[in-house]
């Protein structure tokens, strides 16, 4: 008991934290309900979703600077496809754009493995490549999503009326496709590889792969959020959106070490929903725009520099 | 600090006499850090101050893209706010999000830049105008024949869509104007100003220069370099007025793209609180053009430089017949409360 609680004791600040700001929340406005977790639920989602792939090539010692840009192109490649399909062929759509997710992000990763060149340059130059594989696509907003899909993350989850389905949406997503790999040997090469590639490699681990299978991982999860995008917006949208720091500052606020090898999914996601919070916070309080951005960097450099000096205690002690 | 606890004291003060003051305004902008925006941004508050209505306002203002926009603007649904004056970041992205906020009663007018939503009210620039009216001018300024350079400004933009329209409209109306150059600004100074030097250097060929409101720059350029100046087009920003009536030889024109249209879409906003509602959903502002190769036009140009507006905002500071607020006000930037 006391070891699990030690080893998640980050993730469960974070889940205090955003719930301590969501019953800050309700002082705030004492109408905040259902409607309110709602919207917050959409406005996380493609962020969360973009933390999920960002946090998982993290894990395995990489970072990915061209998620947002994939994102970009999911969303106008599932948006043009789209527009005008039937709910049957819109089904073949999202999975059509999901394997195009796995293929941007296996190119990512094949070409850091075989270049050899480190993973932060290849994937800024890939950041330029997909931005103007987005433009080509779609020069500018347009296209449409099916109605079905855009229900999917619209409204409460039937039945439980204070439970967003976006909520539903993401904890399944990222069940389904995390936790299988998480428990089988992918999910041990992966942190594997993160915190010493060397040794794993020694152990026998294939290094390449399992690199190229997180970059793809990532891709993955980029088309989901960029389908995300495409979901709430109800078009495409070729100019990427805001995801690429904001993912890496939820990987960071959710625990997860740059450099790899420690930290998990959950921790990030919560991350997303802290940092999600404090943004409506900051609207329902009328906080000068421009002062609001340094209130969100102030908090999120407090929260980890708190964390650092609880964990370098807990060593002591 | 000083001022934030000079804030509110003003505050506290007000609120004493909040009985005239009911409203309550959301503002969502998505573009920070730009002149035009910012114009707008302070148009927004000033009138909200002036017309002496509006007891709070609410500003989302941040640089996102059109799935930001649906939160802040959810975010000011949950603020309780009575009215929400939006720049759009596209013309349907934000549509979900409009559609929540006028079926829970709150009015939405879209300003700059129109929406499909149809329970919204618009109130924009004609951005398919301004570019066929500097286009047009620009070519007949060049008699008709030659290469013109054509600076756009962020690729994918909505309003830079509308704004090539009116451009490929006017080239269609002169078949000897052909484009040397196709570059996009991204609506940055440093970026426009490094592409104009590079054409300059590249020695290629060009009669006239159309840009997309970065224009005090590509003129500095023409001046550093030494290149023979060529008609250039730009926006009514500041900068490059003052440089039309100062600039040694500088054939130009400037189309209006009034950033007070923010200040238009409160006043739309208070109005239509108040009972009065406009006779359409839609209202387009449209751009009018000062060049500075006749007497007529030079007069205007003099008459619309203000040596005290920075030179990135526009100078077309307020609207006939929309905005209340006077110079001093939207210079302070000052709204409610503050």
């Amino acid at each position: 008991m006391r070891r699990w609680f030690d080893a998640n004791a980050w993730t469960l600040g974070l889940a205090v934290l955003l719930a301590a700001l969501l019953l800050a929340t309700k002082l705030i406005q004492p109408g905040f309900g259902v409607s309110g977790l709602d919207s917050l639920a959409r406005a996380a989602l493609p962020f969360a979703l973009a933390t999920v792939g960002m946090a998982i090539v993290v894990l395995a010692g990489g970072i990915d600077l061209s998620i947002a840009a994939m994102m970009a192109v999911a969303s106008v490649t599932g948006a043009v496809l789209m527009d005008g399909a039937s709910d049957g062929q819109a089904a073949f759509i999202v999975l059509g754009v999901l394997g195009l997710g796995l293929l941007m992000g296996a190119v990512n990763g094949l070409l850091i493995v075989v270049s050899r060149v480190p993973d932060i340059v290849v994937t800024l130059a890939m950041l330029f490549v997909w931005q103007g594989v987005a433009l080509l696509i779609l020069n500018a907003p347009g296209g449409a999503a099916v109605p079905w899909l855009r229900a999917l993350s619209t409204g409460s989850f039937p039945g439980l009326d204070w439970l967003p389905r976006a909520v539903v949406f993401l904890a399944l997503v990222t069940a389904l496709i995390w936790l299988p790999i998480r428990r089988a040997k992918l999910g041990l090469r992966l942190y594997a590889i993160g915190s010493d590639p060397l040794a794993a490699f020694r152990s026998g681990v294939p290094v390449g792969q399992t690199r190229i299978i997180a970059y793809a991982l990532c891709g993955l999860f980029a088309a989901l959020g960029g389908l995300s995008v495409t979901m709430g917006t109800g078009i495409g949208e070729p100019i990427p959106g805001p995801y690429l720091l904001a993912s890496v500052a939820a990987v960071v606020l959710g625990g997860v070490v740059l450099g790899g090898g420690r930290g998990g999914i959950l921790g990030p996601v919560l991350a997303v929903f802290t940092l999600r919070t404090v943004r409506m916070d900051l609207t329902l309080l009328s906080v000068d725009p421009n002062v609001a951005a340094i209130v969100e960097g102030t908090i999120m450099v407090a929260v980890v520099m708190f964390g650092a000096v609880l964990a370098a205690r807990g060593r002591k002690g | 600090m000083k001022r934030l606890l000079l804030g509110t004291a003003m505050t506290l003060g007000l609120a004493g006499m909040a009985a005239a003051q009911e409203y309550k305004i959301g503002i969502s902008n998505t573009v920070q850090g730009n002149g035009w925006r910012e114009e707008m941004v302070c148009a927004m508050k000033a009138e909200a101050l002036a017309s002496g209505k509006v007891a709070s306002l609410n500003i989302a203002h941040r640089n996102t893209d059109a799935a930001g926009q649906l939160e802040d603007i959810r975010n000011l649904i949950q603020a309780g706010v009575d009215a929400i004056v939006v720049n759009p970041a596209n013309a349907e992205g934000i549509n979900a999000a409009i559609k929540e906020a006028t079926d829970a009663g709150i009015v939405v007018v879209a300003v700059d830049q129109a929406v499909t939503e149809p329970s919204a009210y618009i109130l924009s620039n004609n951005q398919e105008e301004y570019a066929y009216l500097g286009a047009k001018w620009l070519f007949e300024q060049m008699g008709g024949k030659g290469a013109v350079v054509y600076m756009r400004g962020a690729a994918g933009a909505g309003a830079d869509n509308d704004r090539d329209k009116g451009f490929k409209r006017a080239m269609a109306e002169f078949p000897e104007i052909t484009v040397a150059q196709e570059v996009f600004t991204g609506w940055q100074q440093d970026q426009g100003k490094q592409q104009i030097n590079d054409i300059i250097a590249a020695g290629v060929p060009f009669q006239g220069v159309w840009t997309s409101g970065i224009d005090n720059v590509i003129v500095d350029a023409f001046v550093e370099s030494g290149a023979p100046l060529v008609p250039i087009v730009g926006a009514d920003n500041a900068g490059f007025v003052a440089q039309l009536t100062s600039v040694e030889g500088l054939k130009g024109a400037a189309v209006t793209n009034p950033g007070s249209v923010g200040g238009a879409g409160v006043a739309l906003a208070i109005q239509i609180l108040d009972g009065k509602m406009p006779a359409e959903k839609t209202v387009l502002v449209n751009p009018a053009l000062w060049e500075n190769v006749t007497e007529e036009g030079r007069a205007k140009l003099a008459a619309a430089a203000n040596p005290n507006l920075s030179p990135e905002w526009p100078v077309s500071v307020s609207i006939d017949g929309w905005t209340t607020y006077t110079m001093d006000q939207i210079i302070a930037c000052k709204g409610p409360g503050e």
